[in-house]
């Protein structure tokens, strides 16, 4: 073996170490537990495809897929949306000190932990806050209804990760836009194009490989919420807020049926892989078509 | 060459904590220190650490043992169960309800304590009958005594002109007699039942506590069969029970499928605002309460009757965990934690029946008649298999037909065929 190939083995050793323990070897033990029975406190006992064959009758866990796919349909189109416009409104302002401000501002939420964004988020829908009540009796809803019916919990969480995650991906389209030339926006303006169609013809095409990262990074995102929910709505209520997450955590820590569990989680990461595997081949010819 | 070394260093400090992480924990083991013993409790009242935990240091001194109390949020107790005592971590006392205990028995992770039981403790700790299940004396009666009441709200009730209910049709009748707006705002802001099906900071098995096992129990039916290989909850008087919890909803709060059980309770009938709520006999007995609401008028009922009475009284229970080192010292422990001494003290910070013969009756003389007169009207719930998971789901469905979203029919038969499915699979797993 050459030299160089060594050194470089040896460069990659740490993090492949780290990878194989953490997550290869992990998944590994999901896998082989997704086939046994399993409450943690004995010895597993296998008991062949047992556990997926029963997803497949499970009406709670076809509660909890749809529940996790509602969540996706409602965050990712309008935190991109959102993203987007608010990114490009940050950065036409970037040297104004509004502008700056807000950068900051609308980060704020990214660092907070999720169990403090939940139970926050808890705290004023329940809470019987005047102005908060006042606010949403504007558009006649009650606030301390919210969280009490199926349909509105699930809305509620998904602004909820809105709200959370919103300067996160405003940030990175920030940095897109600035990567935009600002050439192509100077001829566009001397062949008259609006603002609009400067925003449609050039924004937007530009930002085309981040906003398929956005898409990817915020639909793997939705598919993995928990802690949110954890906080929020504790799953509840009738199991409205019972996403895949959670039904695999329940499974395991709270009916003690790690077999069980495991194999929804594996469910779970077959549709993360998909998409991880599609945003790389997204990515890759948006990367070639540049 | 620097950057050889530096990866070299940086793989050996990847190796060395990789290493540390799996090394087994030998240090501490010193032969010269005091043993220690390792109790969880769930938090028992408002403040277990400053009214409980002080109580257990002369055993600590008589015993030249440590005593190392853990409080475990219900949030996440039976988690912290189950990850702590799959790592070998667990304690060496630990505190259950009925619901968690097949799981732990089944699993050899508590230990049968009959052995370390003598006729005298059976006639000293009068409960103790109660933590017999599955083959053994697996549960120390711990707190019990306290079972969920119907409370009322005297003043209300003088202002309708009505007395303590007795049936359903009592209960039914004063509840929408009671709802009203008393303020002449055109909103209502008096109800007939403080309820809440938002189980909050709690497990969500306490809103069948609050609200479903009485009702259930009223009918005469029950959740297991009694070979506890199926479910018989969904039966005409089940769904009965449903049916009427429903029934109920015009006379509770607006929002009491966002409102936490324990709020209502505490906010909504401690504020005056409704005839009834469902809580545990020691709710009003809490300083909290007492204090924020000194002139409330309440009374009580132990039990609603419709074919028969029945409530739900829990028997948590303290267990001997099967990895303890010091078993005999362990029971001792036990013993001394549920015995007079400890007990009269603590009952007298914070209210709870007596454990033992030897504890004298120390809460408010109107609720002593649920330990003598009214003794026959509550009970513990039946110790099946896969209580948690079925109960879990159940109290789902209980949600689910509250809101609106199912039918008392439809949401007992998914939730036993859910039970029966989990309960086929358990006995198929024994055979």
């Amino acid at each position: 073996m050459r030299k160089g190939t060594i050194r470089a083995y040896g460069y990659v050793m740490p993090i492949a170490v780290i990878l194989i323990v953490f997550v290869v070897v992990s998944v590994g033990i999901s896998l082989i537990l997704s086939f046994t029975q399993y409450n943690i406190l004995s010895p597993p006992r296998l008991n062949g495809l047992s556990n997926y064959k029963r997803i497949l009758t499970d009406t709670k866990f076809a509660t909890a897929m749809a529940n996790t796919l509602k969540i996706m349909i409602y965050v990712v189109p309008l935190q991109t949306v959102l993203s987007v416009g608010v990114a490009a409104l940050i950065a036409s302002r970037k040297n104004t000190i509004l502008g700056k401000l807000a950068g900051i501002v609308i980060f704020i939420p990214v660092l907070s932990s999720s169990a403090v964004v939940g139970t926050l988020w808890k705290a004023i829908l329940t809470g019987h806050i005047a102005a908060i009540d006042s606010f949403f009796s504007l558009f006649g809803v009650q606030t301390s209804m919210l969280l009490g019916d199926a349909d509105t919990a699930l809305l509620v969480v998904a602004m909820v990760m809105v709200w959370k995650s919103l300067g996160y991906y405003t940030v990175i389209n920030i940095a897109a836009l600035t990567g935009i030339s600002p050439n192509y926006y100077e001829a566009a303006k001397a062949d008259g194009a609006g603002r609009w169609q400067r925003f449609c013809h050039i924004t937007l095409p530009m930002l085309k490989p981040t906003l398929i990262l956005d898409v990817f990074l915020g639909i793997i995102a939705s598919l993995q919420c928990f802690d949110i929910i954890y906080n929020l709505t504790g799953g509840g209520p009738a199991n409205g807020t019972t996403t895949l997450v959670f039904y695999a955590y329940e499974l395991c820590f709270k009916s003690s049926r790690a077999g069980y569990a495991m194999a929804v989680a594996n469910v779970l990461l077959l549709l993360l892989l998909i998409m991880a595997a599609a945003q790389k081949r997204f990515m890759k010819r948006e990367v070639s078509q540049i | 060459m620097k950057k050889k070394v530096v990866s070299l260093l940086l793989c050996f400090v990847l190796a060395a904590g990789l290493m540390a992480g799996c090394q087994s924990k030998t240090e501490g083991k010193d032969s010269g220190k005091k043993e220690t013993l390792s109790v969880w409790l769930p938090p028992l009242d408002d403040n277990t650490e400053k009214n409980y935990v002080p109580l257990l240091d002369a055993f600590e001194k008589e015993n030249n043992c440590e005593i190392d109390v853990q409080l475990i949020p219900w949030g996440s107790y039976e988690e912290k169960y189950l990850t702590a005592i799959n790592a070998g971590k667990g304690p060496d006392i630990g505190y259950m309800y009925a619901e968690m205990f097949p799981t732990y028995i089944d699993a050899g992770a508590v230990a049968n304590m009959e052995k370390y039981l003598s006729k005298e403790d059976y006639e000293e700790y009068i409960y103790l009958k109660s933590g017999q299940m599955m083959g053994g004396t697996y549960g120390f009666p711990f707190v019990t005594g306290v079972p969920f009441i119907m409370y009322y709200n005297q003043d209300i009730l003088d202002s309708i002109g009505e007395k303590a209910p007795e049936t359903w049709e009592d209960f039914k009748r004063i509840c929408e007699k009671a709802t009203k707006d008393t303020d002449g705002d055109g909103q209502i802001d008096q109800y007939g039942y403080a309820a809440g099906f938002n189980s909050g900071d709690m497990s969500p098995l306490y809103l069948l506590n609050s609200y479903y096992y009485s009702l259930l129990w009223q009918t005469g039916s029950d959740i297991y069969n009694d070979d506890l290989k199926s479910v018989k909850f969904n039966n005409k008087t089940g769904i009965e029970a449903v049916e009427y919890l429903k029934s109920l909803a015009p006379y509770m709060p607006k929002d009491y499928m966002s409102l936490a059980s324990a709020d209502a309770f505490s906010n909504v009938f401690g504020g005056g605002h409704a005839a009834f709520a469902s809580a545990r006999s020691k709710q009003a007995e809490s300083e909290s309460f007492q204090k924020t609401y000194p002139n409330l008028n309440w009374n009580y009922v132990t039990s609603l009757k419709n074919k028969q009475y029945g409530t739900f009284g829990a028997v948590d229970s303290l267990t001997l965990m099967s990895a303890c080192k010091n078993k005999e010292l362990a029971m001792k422990l036990i013993k001394y934690m549920a015995g007079p001494k400890v007990m009269t003290a603590y009952h007298k910070i914070s209210f709870g029946a007596p454990l033992t013969k030897n504890e004298p009756y120390q809460g408010n003389q109107k609720m002593e008649r649920i330990l003598t007169s009214d003794r026959g009207k509550w009970r513990q719930l039946q110790v099946g298999p896969c209580g948690s998971d079925i109960l879990s789901n159940l109290s789902s469905q209980l949600q689910a037909v509250m809101s609106g979203k199912s039918t008392a029919k439809k949401a007992l038969d998914d939730a036993a065929d859910y039970a029966n499915g989990l309960l086929d699979e358990y006995w198929a797993g024994k055979e």
